[in-house]
């Protein structure tokens, strides 16, 4: 196992960078997502990693070592593909082995190893079988497997959930997870979903247009945002942006006045951006005014678009709102959860 | 397209099939039939579907006349040289073009298609001559190394090119990462992989050296040399009218096994030719 | 099992830097063209350089003469009385193989592409001729076309006396184009079998539902949607019309007159069996020329012929 360190890495494709100078340390046994909107180049990174993709500049380090010019082969790297890529014309015990196989391992050694990969991944009885014969969660475990056998220093995970379908998803989720805490083996996983980002890491990377937007534990980033681009994209349903003005009675946008935390005084007058989370919305006698657009029940929670003033919002309520489109509610937004960015730039201002 | 069709449309598509069905069905069963009859029976009237009677000795006439062994081994071995010399060649060469990043490859790839556009009867008399420099004339190896290396083998590089280019990246990247370097991604994974597309090649390969004409009456010019297409010709009386049942007992004897073969692995043949052979 | 490694190279780069992956990557590029490329070179480019050169030379191959002589070849295809009957031929010899072959095959692929037991079978029969030796069929045809042959045998039968099919100007075209369709019209038929499978049902259910009558499904949806393999098939077999030679030397040798006389094999007949290298070169570069143009003028006509490109 190792530590992987990115330093001022970058990568361009002729005249336009993709990557833009990206700095990231990842410890040993650290479980690490790379998260953002599409085309944000999370999966250039990783496969710049991999040694998938080259480097145009920088350095990436895997146990201390500079790995730039090596082939993947040579960066004691596992990779979890997408579409899994398992070798159609080889067996799952195969496909597992065929890593080590090339790798000078004894026979008796492979099929030790594939035993034990099979064993925790609960794959023994489908060895014989060929990649077309499994379902689409078997082929997601045998493609862990094949990660798994060699024992790496780091495991790559591109997208692997991306083709599952929602139940399995969650219950993949977890295994991988529990994988992890088993073999604490460095992990940097890809995902375009924030739910698999918040629920499986240990630190994630936020990253847009080739840049890193922030990089901390889940928690943290859904607490505090660093900017209004990680405000939105972390946490579901999306936070809610107010434009408007901070002044001394509270915050005032278009057709109605928020309520502010104590310390966003020291921007009075400033332009900004009022962020608050759905579920950060409390329904409150006191409230300020809100006009139901749309209910839709969840069960559990029940999701609410409304007018506040004369933007919309979403609220998400424990309580029963039974109330039907065109009534009025009142809704007070916990002060504790506020959060101000500048609107120019969206960094964070409280 | 696919609707269930009445019982009176089926019998009259099967009687419309049947009807088409003779001319690529009954000049081989003429061919057959006619190679056993005796002479006087050749062209008898009526036309005999089956002979009347046997004379086997047209059999005996094709060895006795030629080295008509000889000249099977010749087509035979040829053939499968060309063959399975294509199918390296192209298959490597199909390979870098669909996967390898290196320098000019379009440019290159496009010279080398320029080989599609040129009929080997555009270049045959500049081969003769610079295999006659070579001394190679009156030998196999004009049949041999221009098709594997030439303009016959660019179609098959082709084929391998699409082949391999619709052929995941990530099976070969997984490859990479479990520590396999190009020549054994080729060999391990994507060769593999292409069997398909290389049996059509196979076929196509095959078929065409098989049936090669010019090039034999071209650059061969004695007996033992001759392949079978040439042979074939060459059963013919002092006047230099062909010996008919001589001649066509010698092309049963080609076409047939071939034949065999193929209504023995049909669905490869065809299909392997309809889905990978020419698309795109 | 880190630390080992960590240890072991600390600062490494690769083992040399020179060799980076990009650089690894196109040297094995290059090794895997190599011998197609080198092939093309030798049998296709030094040839066909070669082959201009020859053609504007006068070569006479018993006194061993090789002389430059500029364009007098070419002056000389103008002066050539034979040459207008032998593009006449390959003109008429090599339309009427498109349109027949290309006609037929579609046929055939759209019978073979109903809903019949058996139908697989039929495939089967109408794609062997691809596989017997082309010769062998061309001999057996030879055979049945003679004046007292198989088919004239049988249209004895029904009273009707035939011609003498190979000894005919008109009928030996015809013999020599529909010998040459039924060996390889399977090839065609395969194709467009797959483009015509390849036509989503959908398109023929919402097109039933519309109310399209059968051969009106046919003209607006599975003849523009396999309009990129009609033209892909035109072309492979207009050039492959260009190159046929064993069928013309096995069946009429050209005759009678020069009604059959392609390109090719009056290409052959200069060089080979007249020694006339020089001349024959020259047609071999109106060979070439006449592929190139037919080829890219096809290429062209694909925005307009072809509906659909996948």
């Amino acid at each position: 196992m190792a530590e992987v360190t990115l330093s001022n890495v970058r990568k361009s494709y002729g005249a336009v960078d993709i990557i833009h100078g990206i700095d990231l340390g990842i410890s040993d046994g650290e479980f690490v997502v790379l998260v953002g909107p599409s085309g944000c180049g999370k999966s250039t990174l990783l496969r710049m990693v991999a040694g998938l993709e080259t480097i145009t500049g920088g350095e990436v380090r895997i146990g201390g070592r500079v790995v730039n010019d090596l082939d993947p082969k040579d960066r004691d790297i596992a990779m979890v593909f997408q579409n899994y890529a398992l070798y159609p014309h080889m067996t799952v015990a195969t496909n597992m082995g065929f890593s080590l196989e090339h790798r000078g391992g004894s026979k008796a050694e492979i099929v030790e190893r594939v035993e034990w990969a099979a064993d925790i991944l609960g794959l023994t009885h489908l060895l014989d079988r060929y990649p077309r014969q499994l379902s689409g969660g078997q082929r997601q475990r045998v493609a862990m497997g094949r990660a798994i056998v060699r024992d790496p220093q780091v495991f790559l995970f591109d997208e692997p959930l991306s083709n599952l379908d929602a139940k399995l998803r969650v219950v993949m989720r977890g295994e991988i997870k529990s994988l992890h805490q088993r073999l604490k083996t460095t992990t940097v996983y890809v995902t375009h979903d924030q739910v698999e980002a918040m629920t499986m890491a240990d630190k994630i990377v936020v990253l847009n247009g080739g840049r890193v937007e922030q990089i901390g534990a889940p928690l943290d980033l859904y607490d505090r945002p660093a900017n209004q681009f990680v405000a939105g994209f972390i946490g579901s349903p999306s936070m809610n942006f107010l434009t408007g003005t901070i002044t001394s009675e509270g915050f005032s946008a278009p057709g109605i006045l928020l309520p502010l935390p104590e310390v966003a005084h020291g921007h009075k007058d400033r332009k900004a951006v009022y962020g608050i989370r759905p579920e950060h919305f409390v329904l409150d006698e006191n409230g300020v005014p809100a006009e139901i657009i749309l209910v839709e029940p969840m069960g559990s929670e029940t999701q609410v678009t409304m007018k506040l003033g004369e933007m919309l919002a979403t609220g998400v309520f424990r309580e029963r709102v039974s109330l039907s489109p065109g009534a009025t509610i009142r809704v007070r937004p916990e002060l504790g959860n506020i959060h101000l960015f500048a609107a120019d730039g969206g960094q964070r201002l409280n | 397209m696919k609707a269930e069709l009445s019982p009176r449309r089926q019998a009259f598509l099967y009687g419309l099939l049947c009807v088409l069905l003779i001319p690529f069905v009954f000049p081989t069963w003429w061919m057959v039939t006619s190679s056993v009859k005796p002479i006087s029976d050749i062209f008898a009237f009526p036309p005999q579907l089956m002979p009347e009677s046997y004379d086997w000795t047209t059999y005996s006439k094709v060895f006795e006349l030629q080295p008509f062994v000889r000249q099977y081994w010749n087509s035979a071995y040829i053939a499968a040289l060309v063959t399975v010399g294509t199918m390296v060649v192209s298959s490597m060469a199909g390979y870098a073009f669909a996967r390898i990043k290196f320098p000019f490859a379009n440019a290159i790839f496009m010279v080398v298609l320029l080989g599609l556009l040129i009929p080997s009867e555009v270049t045959i008399v500049p081969l003769f001559q610079m295999f006659l420099k070579a001394g190679m004339v009156n030998t196999h190896w004009p049949l041999i190394l221009v098709p594997i290396f030439g303009a016959p083998s660019v179609f098959a590089t082709f084929v391998m090119r699409q082949f391999f280019i619709a052929l995941p990246v990530e099976l070969e990247e997984a490859a990479r990462v479990d520590g396999l370097g190009r020549f054994k991604i080729f060999r391990k994974i994507a060769l593999p992989l292409a069997r398909p597309a290389l049996a059509s090649v196979a076929i196509f390969t095959f078929l065409h050296s098989w049936n090669l004409y010019l090039e034999p009456i071209v650059f061969l010019s004695s007996a033992d040399k001759f392949t079978l297409p040439q042979a074939l010709t060459q059963y013919t009386d002092a006047y230099g009218g062909p010996m008919w049942n001589i001649q066509l007992a010698a092309a049963t004897l080609t076409a047939l096994p071939v034949l065999i073969v193929f209504i023995i692995a049909q669905k490869q043949f065809v299909e392997g030719l309809a889905h990978t052979g020419l698309k795109g | 099992m880190a630390v080992v490694q960590q240890t072991a190279r600390p600062e490494g780069r690769s083992s040399s830097s020179f060799w980076t992956i990009a650089r690894r990557d196109s040297l094995a590029g290059f090794l895997f063209i190599a011998p197609q490329l080198i092939g093309i070179t030798l049998f296709v480019l030094i040839p066909l350089c070669l082959v201009f050169w020859y053609s504007l030379h006068e070569w006479n191959v018993l006194a061993n003469t090789f002389t430059y002589t500029g364009l007098a070849n070419y002056q000389m295809l103008l002066e050539d009385t034979s040459l207008p009957s032998v593009l006449g031929a390959t003109a008429i010899f090599s339309a009427g193989l498109v349109i027949f072959n290309l006609s037929l095959a579609l046929l055939l692929a759209v019978l073979l592409n109903q809903k019949l037991a058996g139908i697989t079978v039929f495939r089967t029969l109408f794609f062997s001729p691809v596989v017997v030796s082309l010769v062998a069929w061309t001999i057996v045809w030879g055979f049945l076309l003679q004046k007292n042959g198989g088919i004239n045998g049988v249209l004895l039968v029904f009273g009707i006396e035939g011609p003498n099919w190979l000894r005919e100007p008109v009928t030996a075209m015809i013999s020599v184009i529909v010998v040459q369709v039924f060996k390889n019209v399977g090839l065609n038929m395969i194709l467009f079998l797959a483009a015509l499978q390849g036509v989503p049902n959908e398109l023929y259910e919402a097109a039933r539902i519309d109310g399209a009558p059968r051969f009106k499904q046919f003209r607006r949806i599975t003849l523009p949607l396999i309009s990129p393999t009609i033209l892909l098939t035109s072309i492979i077999t207009i050039v492959g019309s260009l190159q046929v030679f064993a069928q013309i030397a096995v069946l009429t040798q050209g005759g009678p007159g020069l009604t059959t006389t392609v390109l090719v094999y009056y290409l052959y007949q200069q060089a080979f069996q007249f020694h006339f290298f020089g001349y024959g070169s020259t047609l071999s570069i109106m060979l070439f020329v006449i592929v190139a143009v037919l080829t890219f003028a096809q290429w062209q006509m694909r925005k307009r012929i072809v509906f659909y490109e996948s």
